[in-house]
């Protein structure tokens, strides 16, 4: 919303020497944010009236006229130009040397120089509206037409500024600080608020009282609960002659574009009091009566574009006897419309409940100016507050007009609000004891009426705050505070009651293992969005038959919630391969799937969440990467204190090579997988010249110790012996084998290495182990070394049918 | 003979002085000392020499030996101390070896940071589910019934339950607000908790807009405490982030779930305050809202609000952490792309 600093100054006289940014500084420590501040005057610079002395013909150009213009300087100047409108002693707008302008076409200002046009001499320009922003004040009728001010109180060497009303200072409102102050929808409320922070009175509204004794306007309600109030005036002798220039300029300055007088007078009111109203060609009402009532069934509106627009029996229409005219506070209709032959207006001013707006509007794109004040909810005394103030602009401008008709159907008024607020209250939630003349002063500066009795106010809101913004003691020390300024309130400590340490096991566990896949595992954190491709759940052959989906998608791609962080990973894996070819990356989120879950109460059933941990290492070598992430696995409880994983071969995970995959269980139940990505899931993901092992575990499941569980064991007295054993065993015997025999009888075993070809028969393969041997009481002598060493191979004979590899 | 022996001590000395290595310093030691040594050519021919020279020649002989001794022990250690570890030339110019290593996304390190500082006043560290229903999302938190944003515009409603109402109608959480009533229906009051976690609008992405962004959310909630005291928060938090006390104001600001809100803002570090680009030329950047926890919220939580009262606070980590780097599109926060993520290491 745009606030005009000279529309607020006929409300109040703000204190002399204040500038405009401490205007907006004040206003949006204590009411609305202010994020502009434009002086409308600025661009106007060194753009004067002229009046034309002579029109000549231009010597070389039959388009162009060499005009002798007076701009009020010493000499009159000679200035060139293409109008089509030209004539002696025309009032004219004219750009001097150092001016900016729009050129004709042209998207950015141009700084205007002197020149010369086809060999004659020109200072500065005449100018055409759109040229000098005055389009809105003179909509131009033809291309070449300039701004003719005949006619126009100003005199020769006016800044243009000045003329046009346009010394103003515009402020920039946020909209989103005003959503819940329907009283701030127009200047008035803003004055209001700057009265209070400011201690300068408020001045009355202009308005004109009707006369009681008129005719009644024929108005009925159907839907009293949609429209609590309804004023209807019928006037004559209005045309659509245009508004004054200082009106057109207010308007202008608060964001909106002049029409004809009637038209402007009705927004002028809605952005000065914040209450919309309408006028109807009054011609155009069948039947000299109004019906407030719901649409009917397949009943239409033609809109002023010539389409007709659907209504639902949901939708509050304003109809004559035959049909509907517009629908109630959103928009007009076709038939309602104000045209060049209108004589007389039907002046609606009337309340119309928030959500009957807010249902309505919701089909539109863009909301009206109108709707959105409907929409914040306006107190039904403010019908009156602009009625008035519009008759009081009609009789202003159309002298001649008269009110023949009139009716005001009220069948719902907006109470004021009651609070009691105890002193206790104010004193402990403030922090600070404030004395009574200031919160009084404070409260009735905007409005409230205040009494107070043995320790309480007992206060009541003003009407324009009852409509659901006020209603709590909460509410009233809000404006206390905020219009004191939160600035005069110093911070306070907090109290502290030490009860005991915060100690948060898992939290804490999430922590480090987000810290030891980063830091010492070297994994990338990402994030992903919990909306997934279609191609990648695809390739990743998730289960979608459990997913949650999203009603609107950002994309119809994206509907389905993720069940697992794999196609997420395939997803920033796949893009990442431009750039890099080895990497770790990994993410901790919540994964989603249908099924009865309560969080918090028995009546509210959530799906099932997850919370899983899912890392990818990409790189060359297969096998390789697949070892790399189960060490991150197997080395993840000891580094992390948390109970101890263990491997199963259960079920292949739908992402998992058949032949490269472990399930990673906790005790009995299985927690997680790890695997090598499948050739199907690396083709479909586009995924090429590298593998991929993965990893997923759910975090629900893992369980932290409450402290270090490290047990401390002796150092050996004797000195170990290390021995390095190859052997060569057939490719079936596993490792797990292998270890099964020996660990039992060595202090420590270790793998080393595997290794096929040369000197390797086929079908078999050579196992590297390193072990260490030794006795508790003494140093083990050759003999007993190398009887150890025989043993642990016919073991290793008898049990993997093992032979020693010849070096 | 005597001269002799001066020439075979001057000569070598000046040898043991010129060896560069062990290995020619034993070379030198062999050719000074052993059997075919000049000493011990003098030796044997010392026969013909009288009693008297002999003695006086042995002894020469013996000193000079002395000599030599001394000066290789010393010639050897000074050798050591001086010998380099490298067989060949090393360019110490060449760059070092790379520590390998991943990293925490920033907004992880931000919240980590965050949660340091709050554990430090006894907070906890709370979290709560992604989807929530809309009673918990909306209602709970005072959001008129027909407040915009419950719309599908503004908010991400599951399949199927977008037509429903209150405990049915189900959404990826808009806000983290709906978890504070959860946590103190759950532990009660007084409480004091921290809830960071990531939240979902529908809207138009661009460099300042995203449809998924983390926030953090701080909350007290006691007896007797004044609104004021939220500037402690708000103070530890900047603080934190920043390194060093920021300015803050408070202004006016509207949430359904606070009365009274605000707007807080911090000093613009680019200008110090005296209004520069950054800051829109005001001097102050708006870094987070917060408030009196709402009446009807406490209610909500089963919590008597003319008992109990509280504060939130809640900041935008996405727009922190732009801030603590100079970051230009929150749209990298998700996009996995590690030539944004390396960087934050």
């Amino acid at each position: 919303m745009k606030l005009s600093l000279n529309w607020i100054k006929k409300y109040i006289d703000l204190p002399k020497d204040i500038t405009p940014s401490q205007i907006a500084y004040d206003l949006t420590l204590r009411t609305v944010e202010v994020e502009g501040v434009e002086n409308t005057k600025d661009k106007f610079h060194d753009i004067v009236v002229g009046k034309i002395l002579e029109v000549k013909d231009h010597p070389n150009a039959d388009t162009l006229k060499v005009c002798i213009v007076d701009i009020g300087e010493d000499t009159p100047k000679q200035i060139v130009c293409g109008g089509s409108n030209l004539y002696k002693d025309e009032l004219v707008v004219v750009s001097k040397p150092g001016s900016e302008v729009y050129w004709h076409g042209e998207d950015q200002l141009v700084k205007i120089k002197e020149t010369k046009m086809r060999g004659e001499d020109s200072y500065g320009m005449i100018c055409g509206a759109t040229e000098v922003y005055l389009d809105k004040f003179f909509p131009p009728k033809d291309e070449r037409e300039i701004v003719d001010l005949s006619g126009i109180d100003c005199k020769v060497g006016d800044n243009i500024a000045d003329v046009v009303f346009m010394d103003d200072t515009v402020l920039e409102i946020d909209n989103k600080s005003l959503t819940n102050r329907p009283d701030l929808w127009g200047h008035y409320g803003v004055a209001r608020e700057l009265s209070a922070i400011y201690n300068v009175p408020l001045k009355e509204l202009p308005k004109f009282s009707i006369d009681k004794d008129l005719p009644k306007y024929k108005v009925e309600i159907k839907e009293p609960e949609k429209c609590n109030r309804y004023t209807a005036t019928e006037i004559e002798g209005i045309d659509t002659r245009e508004a004054p220039l200082w009106m057109k300029a207010l308007i202008i300055n608060a964001g909106m574009r002049p029409i004809n007088a009637i038209v402007d007078i009705t927004n002028y009111v809605m952005m000065a009091v914040g209450q919309p109203s309408h006028a109807f060609d009054r011609t155009h009402v069948e039947g000299e009566q109004i019906i407030v009532r719901n649409a009917k069934k397949n009943e239409k509106l033609l809109l002023l574009d010539e389409k007709d627009l659907d209504l639902t029996v949901d939708d509050l229409v304003i109809a004559d006897k035959e049909s509907a005219l517009c629908l109630a506070g959103v928009r007009g209709g076709k038939k309602d419309s104000i045209l060049p032959d209108t004589t007389g207006v039907l002046l609606e001013v009337a309340n119309f409940t928030a959500s009957t707006i807010r249902k309505t509007d919701k089909r539109f794109d863009e909301k009206t100016d109108s709707a959105i004040r409907y929409e914040k909810a306006i107190d039904t005394e403010r019908v009156q507050e602009g009625l008035e103030y519009a008759l009081y602009l009609i009789k202003e401008i159309f002298k001649d007009s008269k009110i023949i008709a009139f009716n005001d159907v009220y069948p719902i008024k907006t109470e004021r609000c009651k609070i009691d607020i105890e002193q206790d209250f104010l004193d402990v939630r403030l922090g600070k004891v404030l004395d009574r003349k200031t919160i009084e002063g404070v409260l009735k500066a905007i409005g409230y009426d205040v009494n107070y009795k043995s320790g309480v106010y007992h206060v009541t809101a003003p009407v324009w705050r009852s409509t659901g913004d006020v209603s709590l003691k909460d509410d009233v020390m809000g404006d206390i505070a905020r219009l004191l300024s939160f600035e005069s309130f110093e911070a306070k400590p907090l109290p502290v009651k030490f009860t005991k340490a915060v100690k948060q096991n898992k939290v804490s566990l999430e922590r480090n293992i987000r810290e030891y896949l980063a830091f010492r595992c070297g994994f990338n954190e990402i994030f992903t969005y919990p909306w997934i491709d279609d191609k990648y759940i695809k390739a990743s052959k998730i289960d979608i038959s459990k997913s949650v989906k999203l009603a609107t998608p950002p994309a119809p791609e994206l509907a389905i919630l993720r069940s697992s962080l794999v196609p997420g990973a395939l997803e920033v894996i796949s893009k990442n391969l431009r750039y890099y070819n080895e990497f770790r990356i990994f993410e901790v989120a919540q994964v989603f799937e249908k099924g009865e879950y309560h969080e918090s109460s028995e009546d509210e059933t959530l799906p099932i969440h997850k919370k899983l941990i899912t890392g990818a290492i990409v790189g060359k070598n297969a096998k390789d990467l697949f070892f790399e992430a189960k060490g991150v696995i197997e080395d993840m409880a000891s580094f992390n204190h948390m109970e101890e994983l263990h491997f199963e071969v259960k079920s292949q995970p739908s992402w998992a090579d058949k032949n490269a995959y472990l399930n990673i269980m906790l005790g009995d139940e299985e927690i997680g997988a790890l695997g090598l990505l499948s050739y199907f899931a690396m083709s479909e993901a586009k995924i090429k010249r590298v593998n991929v092992a993965i990893f997923e575990i759910n975090f629900d499941k893992l369980v932290p110790f409450a402290s270090r569980t490290n047990e401390f064991v002796h150092l050996p007295q004797f000195p170990l012996v290390e021995k390095d054993l190859s052997i060569i065993v057939d490719e079936d015997v596993t490792w797990d084998k292998i270890s099964k025999v020996i660990k039992s009888k060595v202090k420590n075993l270790e793998f080393i290495e595997e290794y096929r070809g040369n000197q390797i028969p086929e079908g078999k393969k050579s196992i590297t182990l390193r072990i260490h041997i030794g006795n508790d009481d003494s140093t083990m002598t050759s003999d007993e070394i190398n009887k150890k060493m025989s043993s642990l191979m016919n073991s290793l004979n008898h049990v993997c049918g093992a032979e020693l590899r010849e070096e | 003979m005597k001269e002799k022996l001066t020439e075979i001590k001057k000569d070598g000395l000046e040898k043991i002085e010129k060896s560069q290595s062990m290995d020619e310093l034993q070379e030198v030691r062999k050719e000074l000392m052993g059997k075919k040594s000049g000493l011990s050519e003098i030796l044997k021919s010392m026969s013909s020499l009288s009693v008297d020279e002999k003695k006086e020649i042995g002894m020469k002989t013996t000193e000079i030996r002395e000599e030599f001794t001394k000066k290789i022990e010393e010639k050897e250690a000074e050798i050591i101390s001086n010998k380099s570890v490298l067989s060949e030339p090393i360019d110490i110019s060449l760059p070092g070896k790379k520590v390998s290593g991943g990293a925490l996304h920033p907004i992880t390190q931000m919240c980590y940071d965050l949660n340091e500082a709050f554990l430090s006043l006894g907070f906890e560290v709370y979290s709560e589910d992604d989807i929530s229903s809309e009673k918990y999302a909306f209602d709970n938190l005072n959001f008129a019934k027909d407040h915009p944003a419950r719309q599908s515009m503004d908010t991400f409603w599951l399949e199927g339950t977008e037509d429903k109402e209150g405990t049915e109608r189900l959404c990826l959480r808009p806000h983290l607000t709906g978890g504070s009533v959860r946590k103190l229906l759950k532990d009660g009051a007084p409480a004091r908790f921290v809830y960071p976690g990531r939240v979902y609008r529908n809207e138009t992405t661009d460099a300042r807009h995203e449809r998924a962004f983390f926030q953090y959310e701080a909350l007290i909630v006691d007896k007797d405490i004044s609104f004021s005291s939220g500037m402690v928060m708000i103070k530890t938090i900047l603080e934190k982030v920043f390194g060093r006390e920021i300015n803050v104001r408070m202004r006016e600001g509207f949430f359904p779930f606070t009365e009274p809100g605000y707007e807080i803002d911090m000093e613009c570090l680019v200008c110090g305050g005296k209004g520069c680009k950054v800051c829109n030329h005001n001097g102050w950047i708006e870094v987070m809202p917060g408030g009196v926890i709402h009446p009807n919220v406490l209610k909500a939580a089963n919590l008597d609000p003319n008992v109990w009262t509280g504060f939130y606070i809640n900041i935008g980590l996405d727009r922190l952490v732009m801030m603590r780097y100079g970051v230009d599109d929150v749209r990298l926060f998700h996009s996995g792309d590690l030539r944004f993520l390396k960087q934050f290491k």
